[in-house]
């Protein structure tokens, strides 16, 4: 198998077909009244607002931008309004400064130097915002993760990949940009540097030591067995390098399931309780 | 016995779980292909059940002929047509042993079933869990000519089809629940069974989205010669009606003869081989 860009290079069309279908067949199964979620201004979270907008409508889609004042955007805001005056999302702008604060206020551990503890918070409080509106509002909360982040385990556990369903979790990051621009997301959305927004001025890239489009096919490869070595030959890559992608990806599966129990009687969650969903 | 006569293919979508809505939309369907006089309605596979039930299967299985058989085969007299579905059976000598299978009925009630015997238990597919697969070919003689079954996987083994044909068939029905992602290949394959067996090839595939798993529809009424004599839409559910001429055949298998040129001492050789593969 060649790693070139072209393996993740897909029928947008269809794609984009397949999963605006999901979305629809999901909600109405659920007997849901539309879709919520998180609205960064990011790619991953316009794509999946566009899909959900282009499924149901944008009347049955509601966006929630929820900054807070330590990683406040204001062009993260720009991109979030944009999109939703695009493809006719519903938007409400919830400041969760306030939260984050009592909350750090009352976590008698709470250690401000320590951001990356500080910064998973943001990411669960945003997740109750999203549920608090699913619940209450009779809303399937649709998550934003991808394939790239979701592999190596770049999430906030029960955070940002909380979620429902979370239709984009099939497609390399990069391959969200190119449905994204398909689906006319905005060029400079599509562009930009991708950031988790837990503290200020973090980006992906710079965090995870590689780009995308490199990561994306070392991640392609393990997905389709090819050894580390064949990878690393193939895209000029330091073997070690490919190696702790790899490490990364098997230690994050934690993150991705259900939590682990010890078997103890007949049928088991998360084991051999094998129940139809939707 | 007719050499000319009209298929419905009912590409259907499965209320899951519940066998009531399911024979009710069987019968709708039926009701339509009578309406344009098809002698044979085919349904997906597991169709009367949907495909993704997990354990649910254990609850849902029924011996064969059985009560949901006996419903269906009210319908195909009142119509005096045929009907092939698929369902989860349950094995008559156990209590928890079942199979996937594809049941053949007709105006004058139970004509057969087939019992898949390549069970795809790899990807997303765990049907080895809880099926067992069966050991005999389904070829059944109708006032239709011989029918042939096989189901969904089968299509990737040339032998399932091919002996089906050598026991006569000259329709082979291939019911199918496969998802988007392996569409190219049971475009490709549908068409090579028929060629290479000189026979028509009906595949009826399901729609609707179970569990994330997407089926593309797409069924089709293959001729000798490979070409597409009916298609159904991709993703939607469909009815369409493809016309069977057997004295088709005969032109088809007078210039690719595949069936004079079988070279039975191959056979001995190839389970030689699997069995050491």
């Amino acid at each position: 198998m060649k790693l070139t860009q072209q393996v993740l290079d897909l029928n947008w069309d269809e794609v984009k077909k397949r999963i605006t279908r999901f979305i629809k067949d999901y909600v109405e199964k659920s007997k849901a009244k539309g879709i919520v979620l998180g609205l960064s201004g990011g790619v991953d979270s316009s794509t999946a607002a566009a899909l959900s907008a282009m499924a149901l409508g944008g009347d049955r889609v509601l966006g929630l931008m929820l900054p807070e004042k330590e990683t406040y955007n204001p062009t993260d805001i720009k991109h979030a309004k944009l999109v939703a005056e695009k493809f006719g999302i519903k938007t409400a702008l919830i400041d969760i400064t306030s939260t984050l604060e009592a909350l750090q206020k009352s976590i008698p551990i709470f250690d401000p130097e320590d951001k990356l503890c500080k910064g998973n918070l943001k990411a669960r409080t945003r997740m109750l915002y999203l549920y608090y509106y699913a619940n209450k509002l009779n809303l399937i909360v649709c998550g934003s993760s991808d394939k790239s982040e979701v592999m190596i385990g770049y999430f906030t556990k029960w955070g940002d990949a909380a979620a429902d369903i979370s239709p984009l979790m099939d497609l390399y990051k990069t391959q969200v940009r190119m449905l994204a621009k398909h689906i006319g997301v905005p060029e400079e959305i599509v562009n930009k540097p991708p950031s988790p927004t837990l503290w200020p001025g973090q980006t992906a890239e710079e965090e995870i030591g590689l780009k995308y489009d490199v990561l994306d096919l070392i991640l392609y490869g393990l997905e389709h067995f090819m050894e580390v070595e064949e990878i690393a030959e193939q895209l000029g890559l330091q073997k070690d390098l490919v190696e702790n992608v790899k490490k990364r990806w098997e230690a994050m599966e934690h993150k991705r399931r259900i939590p682990l129990t010890i078997k103890l009687q007949y049928r088991t969650v998360g084991f051999d309780f094998k129940l139809p969903l939707t | 016995m007719k050499q000319r006569f009209k298929v419905a293919l009912a590409q259907i979508s499965c209320k899951r779980g519940d066998k009531e809505a399911n024979i009710r939309k069987i019968e709708e369907y039926a009701e339509e292909a009578h309406r344009h006089n098809a002698d044979l309605v085919i349904f997906p596979e597991l169709s009367l059940t949907g495909y993704m039930m997990g354990d649910e299967l254990y609850r849902l299985a029924e011996l064969i002929p059985g009560p949901s058989t006996a419903v269906i085969e009210e319908i195909a007299k009142k119509h005096k047509s045929f009907i092939i579905f698929g369902m989860p059976e349950l094995s008559e000598k156990t209590q928890a042993t079942l199979y996937n299978t594809a049941v053949l009925v007709g105006p004058r009630g139970f004509v057969g079933k087939y019992r898949k015997m390549h069970l795809p238990t790899h990807s997303v597919f765990e049907e080895r869990r809880y099926f067992r697969p069966g050991y005999q070919v389904g070829a059944f003689d109708t006032e239709l000519g011989k029918i042939g079954l096989i189901i969904c996987y089968d299509l990737f083994f040339p032998e399932a089809s091919r002996l089906t044909r050598l026991e006569g068939a000259k329709l082979i029905v291939c019911i199918s629940a496969s998802p988007a992602v392996r569409r190219n290949f049971f475009e490709t394959l549908t068409a090579a069974r028929a060629i290479e067996n000189t026979a028509f090839l009906a595949y009826v595939n399901l729609v609707g989205i179970e569990n994330g798993l997407q089926f593309w529809g797409g069924s089709r009424l293959i001729g000798p010669d490979g070409g597409i004599l009916a298609i159904a839409k991709y993703d939607e559910e469909d009815l369409v009606i493809g016309e069977i001429d057997y004295a088709d055949i005969a032109p088809v298998e007078a210039f690719v003869p595949t069936l004079k040129d079988l070279q039975p001492e191959l056979f001995d050789k190839l389970k030689e081989k699997a069995e050491t593969l």
